[in-house]
């Protein structure tokens, strides 16, 4: 039986028979409860681009209620063999707006709309319709602002991004995240006289579980972008820190300082400025440069298609476990390098 | 993202052939991918139609196709969003001898996205016939894997025993359940008896011969008594009694849940140590104040469950349905179960849970039995999403022959100590023992000359247990006496003699081909009268079909399988369920258990778990986690 943490969003509590034809298999690993919260919620994702179109399948198949599509962008040669919602002959129309006809079909019973402005316009209340909000390809002041705007409201803040063979998601879902988890129903031994230290050992009812509630804290954004490094907890803690967090502090501030993302046609000049970028990051942070080798700019250049839905799909799949409130979220970053097939989650801010 | 790949190969994309075997929850995410990355020339071959339950996943399709071809339909929605791509797509099994080893030396590359484990052999000997590279992948639930497959250099897919079905001894079905899945099982065979094809395998009715039970003087005219009220159990099939009562469902019921648990009692030793059936009475149940009927409120209606009398009255009405689809079908007609059947899901349902209840087991909602019954597993979008992406990165090393630099990915529901989700391991060297890829392969099966037919060392042991498809037997006895040929009704004759008829004894060696695999198995035959009771044979040298001892940690390298072979004691056969699946535990829900490979084993599989978070940790066995290493988790590289 679930405990209530809060009621459903959902606007009625029955779910449909095709609904539940539909949502079958799902409904069957995450349980009714958890497909009614989905049921209920609204989702705004930023950025619609390879990342952003796996997000947006995913989310759109899980069954949210509401999937907002933003994105002020024009579709390109590039943009659109980049994902896969697009059709071909959409070169430039706004992005989201391309996408629109292809997302909805993905399942009709989403209500999937499109807003075409630029995120940086967007005044603070805009934000606060959605339970959840997805931002890619944005600037990392824009991250600050919109998470430090939504965390204290129970908005539910993601951000991810893919460069090249490297991708990453980060997660802040408030100070105080409610969730279940199902674990099995512990059984009282049985009587038998000679049990001896048998009866010590805890049984387990394969066919019962029961559902346990937790709550788990999240820090700001701007915390974990802000780690000091300089004392030495943190020094010590260096050697198990993926080289991933730095390689995202780099290439945030080369999107900041260029306004784009690395790219192929510039690859010469764009190397340059990163590992220059490098340099100037980890020495601010008091750090080496070693942490992260030269190599790294081979491989940081445009979206992979299979590093976005794998970044897309762990992205994805934290967000229907925030908003179904269901199982233990990845606490707070996932890196993931496609070169070497490892997938780390790791937390950054403070303890 | 053909811009991000060195150029090299990026023109090697654009003229490779690729084969994707399944067009399922992998298969439309891996075609995506593919496109996607610049993969130009695909093949996608597929025997299945879309079902409504696919569409929480395989996005490549909407509600307009269902009933069409997997194959096709991924094809046409695949070129929508890239018309330059060429693919080809197959509404076929892979198994169909058309796709013989000149069709697979077409390909560069095949990339399975199956969901059964005689198929995922078959693509495997295939694949080493034509010496492509195979790349395996599987998923259920939360949890998924990715490898590689290349002749010589890497294990095969079947290098590593997998625990095989779990199935059930006969006396657990028909005398003494104890738990709903006997129930369960026990209600398909009912299925089978009653409207189906009759298997001698699948008895329901009590069973005399159980060794627990030992009999005496005062048991037998107990036993007699009982048996002689509605029909000798022993003498008249299930069958032939239902018919002759014109399946009546009352008499029926009153024949599975009364008469025949009664006659159970009197074998009261099986009863000293259990809690004894209680019989039920279908007057009697109709005369109880009848229990509310919850209104179903907020839940799904399938969830539910019902009390007796609500079961009672399934059974009643699903027997009468069954009884007039039979009708309808004329002489000699048998139904085939099928748990997206209505009636043939409420028969089970109905007939699983009186059961439990006879048997004082909580009775279960016709959500759960379906999931039982027609071993389905939980499936979602992203979990496919993220393995079909890690088989494009394999992929990409494949082509550049770069195979030192492949891997096995385990993604796990949570990150293991190590903080990982993803966990890369590197690959095993073939296994020189190997019944497949060894240079002669070779095994022993220890069997009864004199009791096993040709047909069964067909079926059972070349077909089942040995993944072949269409076997050729030669008797190794100087004169090459021919005891199975793979021609249709050339040795028909010979299926039903025993083994023994042909001279075949203790040490007697048969050498098997499949010609379509390119595959010679030879086998050594051991005579034993000593097995086990239900046990037709063993392969010496096998581990047993039990939960796997802790010293041999397979479940780390089971791709495999798929709901087909699910990790739920075998129900059905023949019946198709459902699609992508992957068995870690062999006789639990999926969990997350996870494996990495560790710095000191290189060539032995020590591996260890890496214990998750999530629950179920009773039945498995939890390993001492390993110290937390700092980056060596791939045996002597980086």
């Amino acid at each position: 039986l679930a405990l209530a943490l809060s009621r459903p969003r959902g606007e009625d509590n029955i779910i449909s028979e095709e609904e539940a034809a539909q949502y079958d298999r799902q409904i069957r690993l995450w349980g009714l409860d958890a497909q009614k919260r989905l049921r209920g919620s609204r989702v705004l994702l930023v950025g619609l681009r390879g990342l952003g179109a796996e997000v947006a399948k995913n989310l759109i198949l899980a069954g949210v209620k509401g999937l907002t599509l933003l994105d002020h962008e024009q579709v390109t040669e590039e943009s659109r063999r980049a994902q896969f919602l697009i059709p071909v002959d959409a070169d430039g129309q706004n992005q989201a707006q391309a996408s629109l006809e292809r997302a909805q079909l993905l399942n009709p019973m989403v209500e999937v709309k499109v807003d075409t402005d630029a995120v940086e316009s967007k005044l603070d209340d805009f934000f606060f319709r959605f339970d959840a909000v997805c931002l890619t390809r944005c600037s990392k002041d824009l991250m600050v602002r919109v998470d430090q705007l939504c965390a204290s409201r129970n908005i539910k803040v993601f951000c991810g991004d893919v460069y090249g063979y490297h991708g990453y998601m980060f997660s802040d879902l408030g100070q105080e995240h409610h969730y279940v988890e199902e674990k099995p129903k512990v059984v009282k031994g049985s009587n038998e006289a000679n049990d001896g230290p048998e009866a010590k050992k805890r049984k387990v009812d394969p066919n019962e579980t029961t559902m346990v509630k937790k709550t788990i804290s999240f820090c700001s954004l701007k915390e974990a972008l802000e780690v000091d490094w300089t004392n030495e907890k943190a020094k010590s803690s260096l050697k198990r820190t993926p080289a991933d967090y730095f390689l995202l502090q780099v290439l945030l501030k080369f999107r900041t300082d260029k306004g784009r993302d690395p790219q192929p046609d510039s690859f010469a000049e764009d190397s340059q400025l990163l590992l220059q970028i490098r340099d100037d990051v980890l020495e601010t942070m008091g750090l080496s440069s070693e942490l992260l080798p030269n190599t790294f700019v081979s491989y940081c250049f445009s979206e992979m298609a299979p590093v976005c839905a794998v970044v897309g799909g762990v992205l994805g799949q934290e967000i229907v476990k925030a908003l179904s409130q269901r199982d233990a979220p990845h606490r707070n970053f996932f890196f993931f390098d496609g070169l070497k097939g490892s997938g780390v989650v790791d937390y950054f801010g403070s303890k | 993202s053909r811009v991000g790949l060195r150029k090299e190969l990026a023109d090697s994309l654009s003229s490779c052939r690729v084969l994707v075997v399944g067009a399922g929850g992998i298969g439309c995410e891996l075609l995506k991918n593919l496109v996607l990355t610049g993969f130009k020339n695909i093949e996608v071959i597929d025997l299945d139609t879309i079902d409504v339950s696919n569409l929480n996943r395989q996005f490549l399709f909407q509600k307009k196709h269902v009933g069409k071809s997997k194959a096709q339909v991924a094809k046409e929605s695949v070129l929508r969003f890239c018309p330059s791509a060429n693919i080809t797509a197959y509404h076929d099994s892979i198994m169909n001898p058309d796709y013989n080893v000149e069709f697979f030396r077409n390909f560069q590359l095949v990339m399975n996205a199956l969901d059964n484990r005689a198929a995922r052999n078959h693509v495997n000997r295939m694949c080493l016939a034509a010496d492509i590279p195979l790349i395996e992948s599987g998923t259920a639930g939360y949890l998924g894997q990715v490898t590689v497959i290349k002749k010589g250099q890497t294990e095969c897919y079947e290098c590593q025993p997998k625990p095989t079905q779990k199935t059930f001894p006969g006396c657990t079905i028909r005398n003494t359940p104890s738990e709903p899945i006997h129930c369960i099982v026990w209600a398909k065979y009912l299925f089978n008896q009653l409207f189906g094809e009759e298997d001698a395998d699948q008895e329901v009715s009590p069973d005399t011969a159980d060794p627990e039970v030992a009999w005496n003087p005062a048991d037998a005219a107990a036993r007699a008594t009982a048996s002689n009220k509605d029909g000798d159990i022993k003498r008249v099939s299930t069958k032939e009694w239902a018919r002759s009562t014109g399946y009546d469902p009352v008499k029926l019921f009153n024949k599975l849940f009364k008469d025949d648990i009664m006659y159970l009692l009197t074998m009261d030793k099986l009863w000293k140590k259990r809690k004894a059936p209680l019989p039920l009475d279908w007057t009697e149940i109709h005369q109880l104040e009848s229990s509310q009927e919850e209104a179903f409120g907020t839940g799904l209606k399938d969830q539910q469950v019902l009390g007796v009398q609500g079961y009672a009255q399934l059974f009643h009405r699903s027997v009468e349905t069954l009884r007039s689809q039979l009708i309808e079908k004329g002489e000699g007609a048998e139904l085939v179960w099928d748990k997206d059947d209505p009636p043939a899901m409420d028969f089970v349902t109905a007939a699983a849970n009186l059961r439990m209840n006879v048997f004082s087991m909580n009775m279960k909602s016709r959500f759960d039995v379906k999931s039982m019954a027609g071993n389905i597993i939980p499936a979602i979008a992203t979990t496919n999403a993220v393995i079909a992406g890690l088989i494009v990165l394999e992929a990409l090393k494949t082509l550049n022959s770069d195979f030192d630099q492949c891997r096995t990915i385990f993604l796990n529901k949570q990150p293991n100590p190590r903080k990982k989700l993803l966990v890369p391991c590197a690959l095993d060297p073939p296994n020189p023992n190997c019944y497949v890829c060894a240079s002669k392969p070779e095994v022993t099966v220890k069997l009864n000359v004199h009791k096993t037919i040709v047909q069964a060392l067909q079926d059972k042991i070349l077909k089942e247990k040995f993944g072949m498809v269409a076997p050729d037997v030669q008797i190794e006895d100087g004169k090459g006496t021919i005891l199975i040929s793979s021609e249709e009704g050339e040795t028909e004759a010979n299926n039903n003699k025993f083994l023994s008829d042909f001279g075949i004894r203790n040490g007697s060696r048969l050498q098997a081909d499949d010609f379509l695999q390119d595959y010679t198995l030879l086998v050594n035959l051991i005579h034993s009268e000593e097995l086990e009771k239900d046990v037709e044979f063993e392969v010496v040298g096998d581990a047993p079909d039990k939960a796997p001892a802790p010293s041999v940690p397979e479940e780390g390298k089971n791709i495999a399988n798929g709901n087909k072979d699910s990790a739920q004691p075998s129900t059905s056969s023949k019946a198709a369920e459902d699609d992508d699946v992957l068995i870690v535990d062999s006789d639990e829900e999926p969990s997350s258990s996870t494996m990495e490979a560790s710095p000191e084993s290189s060539n032995r599989k020590r591996k260890h778990h890496d214990a998750d978070t999530d629950a179920t940790a009773s039945k498995r066995k939890r390993l001492d986690q390993q110290p937390a290493d700092d980056d060596e988790d791939i045996i002597a590289l980086d």
